[in-house]
């Protein structure tokens, strides 16, 4: 069965909300039922079928095609199966999300995998503000799963992490892992001033030491860390080419918080 | 009684009787593979019988880097309790003093085993409020701050409840020398196989035993039967020949593991054939009433 596939007709002229456009609501609606679905955010009602052109048949695996920055929620409290995204996402793509795996090609917006609990999201180039931060209504961002962006993500990536990783290739913006709660962080391309503000007990690792780095961390020096090999190791098998070596200098903070948390600078 | 003859070794017509254990398997790793080895010897070292161990246990087999979850040099370990309480205890008291302790070591579930053993998860309050967890690939692991740097246990491994223990062979010849390098040949032929251990010293038992004892309070005590000293005596189940009786047993994982690593002792021990001293091999048993598990020898030497 080939994938339902959802090719975007022209540039929308609202904001879409496709967050019914997930596998759990399509399985079992013919095609012009999911064309008769409303994705509208305005007064205005706009349907699936008014914007996209519905092509296939397996729900479990959605293809989006020439999507740009206003499709919002694209696999928004997923809860299995896949999502590929051929173009740019909107914002809070997957959020609240809890199995599953969506593949954008192009860019996303701001909250990517807000307050998602499972599941995977790779973003092939940048992110918006706040990736794997806070979801409308939630105290927490992130509660597990994995998200990686191959590009720069914007301020406060991974705000109120409570668990789960989130790895950037590119460059973070300020506030990196601001007010995280726990869970891990890989920043490869740096970060911004004020990284690791209001850190409790979260893991935020750097490929560099960051050009600010905040008064309220504490160095506890150069030493051997066997759990960079096991997250290296399943780095890899994710299919990622990434080395995270097992030395590191170790920050301990926020010491204006908590203080448990950690920034490891890698060596 | 028909008997069977491997290169002229006699295979006596009986069976091996064993129990139901729980076991349970761990990965340690280490810098070097040298003290992954050390660190796995130590944690299995007093670990010989239930008896008085409280627990067997043995290295499984040593690992390379490319088998283990953090790329370093490891070892195997299979633990054998009799029920699920104990596994627990030794499980933590072992890795708890041999692993936690020894340089640079690291600790992982080695069995994703139907029921969940706690690892980490206990030892993570040596850590004082310092430990940290990190999920990793849907795995939590215990990082505990050390004077060594930093302990890694995974948080939990995985038991069995259809491991066997108890599988045996009985070695007996015409001389010490014979048996013994009779039997060290059949221990590292078993070393080989998967889901295998032969908890005594270097995989033999040169003091079989048998239950009770005319003493109160003792619960085992010598197999007078084999023992070549007391062939005199009613009991002796040996011919005037021999001079030395060694035996080997095996804890596995499964009853399937225990009869390939049998089949595989008795023609290790009887690869020199009669020539080089070995005249008989047997098992020990309890008349077959108390362990569910019979390995008949004959049926195994194939």
């Amino acid at each position: 069965m080939s994938a339902l596939s959802f090719e975007l007709k022209r540039r929308p002229t609202q904001r879409l909300d496709l967050s019914p456009l997930v596998p759990s609501r399509l399985d079992g609606l013919n095609r012009k039922k999911i064309e008769a679905l409303s994705v509208s955010t305005t007064r205005e009602t706009i349907t699936v079928g008014d914007v996209f052109k519905v092509k296939g048949k397996d729900a479990q695996c959605l293809h989006f095609a020439g999507t740009d920055d206003r499709c919002d929620k694209i696999g928004a409290r997923l809860t299995g199966g896949e999502i590929v995204v051929d173009g740019d996402a909107g914002m809070l793509l997957g959020a609240q999300m809890k199995r599953g795996k969506i593949t954008v090609h192009g860019s996303a917006g701001v909250s990517v995998g807000a307050s998602m609990s499972g599941g995977e999201i790779s973003v092939r180039r940048d992110v918006g503000d706040q990736v794997g931060g806070v979801a409308f209504g939630e105290t927490f961002g992130m509660k597990g799963g994995f998200i990686s962006i191959g590009g720069d993500a914007g301020l406060l990536v991974g705000e109120r992490l409570r668990r789960g990783l989130i790895v950037v290739d590119g460059k973070a913006g300020d506030y990196a892992g601001g007010r995280m709660v726990a869970g891990t962080i890989v920043l490869r391309g740096g970060a911004g001033r004020y990284a690791g503000y209001g850190n409790r007990r979260g893991s935020l690792i750097l490929a560099d030491k960051p050009r600010h780095l905040m008064p309220t961390y504490v160095d506890s020096g150069v030493m051997e860390f066997d759990f960079l090999r096991l997250l290296e190791t399943w780095l890899r098998e994710q299919g990622m080419r990434i080395r995270l070596g097992g030395r590191a200098r170790r920050l301990m903070g926020d010491m204006a918080v908590l203080g448990k948390g950690e920034m490891l600078i890698l060596e | 009684m028909p008997e069977k003859k491997v290169k002229g070794v006699t295979i006596v017509e009986t069976f091996a009787e064993a129990f139901p254990m729980v076991g349970t398997r761990v990965i340690i790793t280490a810098p070097t593979a040298e003290w992954a080895m050390i660190s796995a010897r130590t944690m299995t070292g007093f670990a010989t019988s239930v008896i008085a161990c409280g627990a067997e246990g043995g290295v499984e087999r040593a690992l390379t880097k490319f088998e283990t979850p953090d790329g370093r040099p490891g070892v195997a370990v299979l633990l054998f309790t009799m029920d699920v309480n104990m596994l627990q205890t030794q499980l933590r008291n072992r890795v708890g003093q041999c692993v936690l302790t020894s340089p640079g070591s690291a600790c992982y579930a080695g069995l994703e085993g139907e029921k969940k053993l706690k690892l980490g998860a206990s030892l993570r309050f040596f850590g004082d409020g310092w430990q940290m967890s990190k999920v990793i690939g849907g795995r939590r692991y215990w990082r505990i701050p050390v004077m060594g740097g930093e302990f890694v246990c995974e948080d939990k491994t995985g038991l069995t409840t259809k491991a066997v223990g108890g599988g045996n062979l009985l070695v007996v010849g015409k001389s010490h020398k014979a048996v013994l390098a009779a039997c060290t040949r059949a221990v590292k032929a078993m070393a080989d196989l998967p889901d295998v251990i032969t908890p005594f010293p270097g995989g033999i038992v040169r003091s079989g035993s048998k239950v009770g004892s005319k003493y109160a309070g003792q619960i085992a005590s010598t197999n007078h039967a084999y023992a070549p000293g007391l062939k005199w005596h009613a009991d002796s189940e040996l011919p005037s020949t021999t001079e030395a009786v060694l035996e080997i047993v095996i804890d596995g994982l499964t009853a399937d593991a225990i009869h390939e690593a049998m089949h595989a002792g008795i023609h290790a021990i009887a690869k020199g054939g009669s020539r080089d001293g070995i005249t008989h091999i047997t098992a020990g048993n309890y008349g077959g009433n108390l362990g569910p598990h019979h390995f008949h020898l004959k049926e195994i030497a194939g």
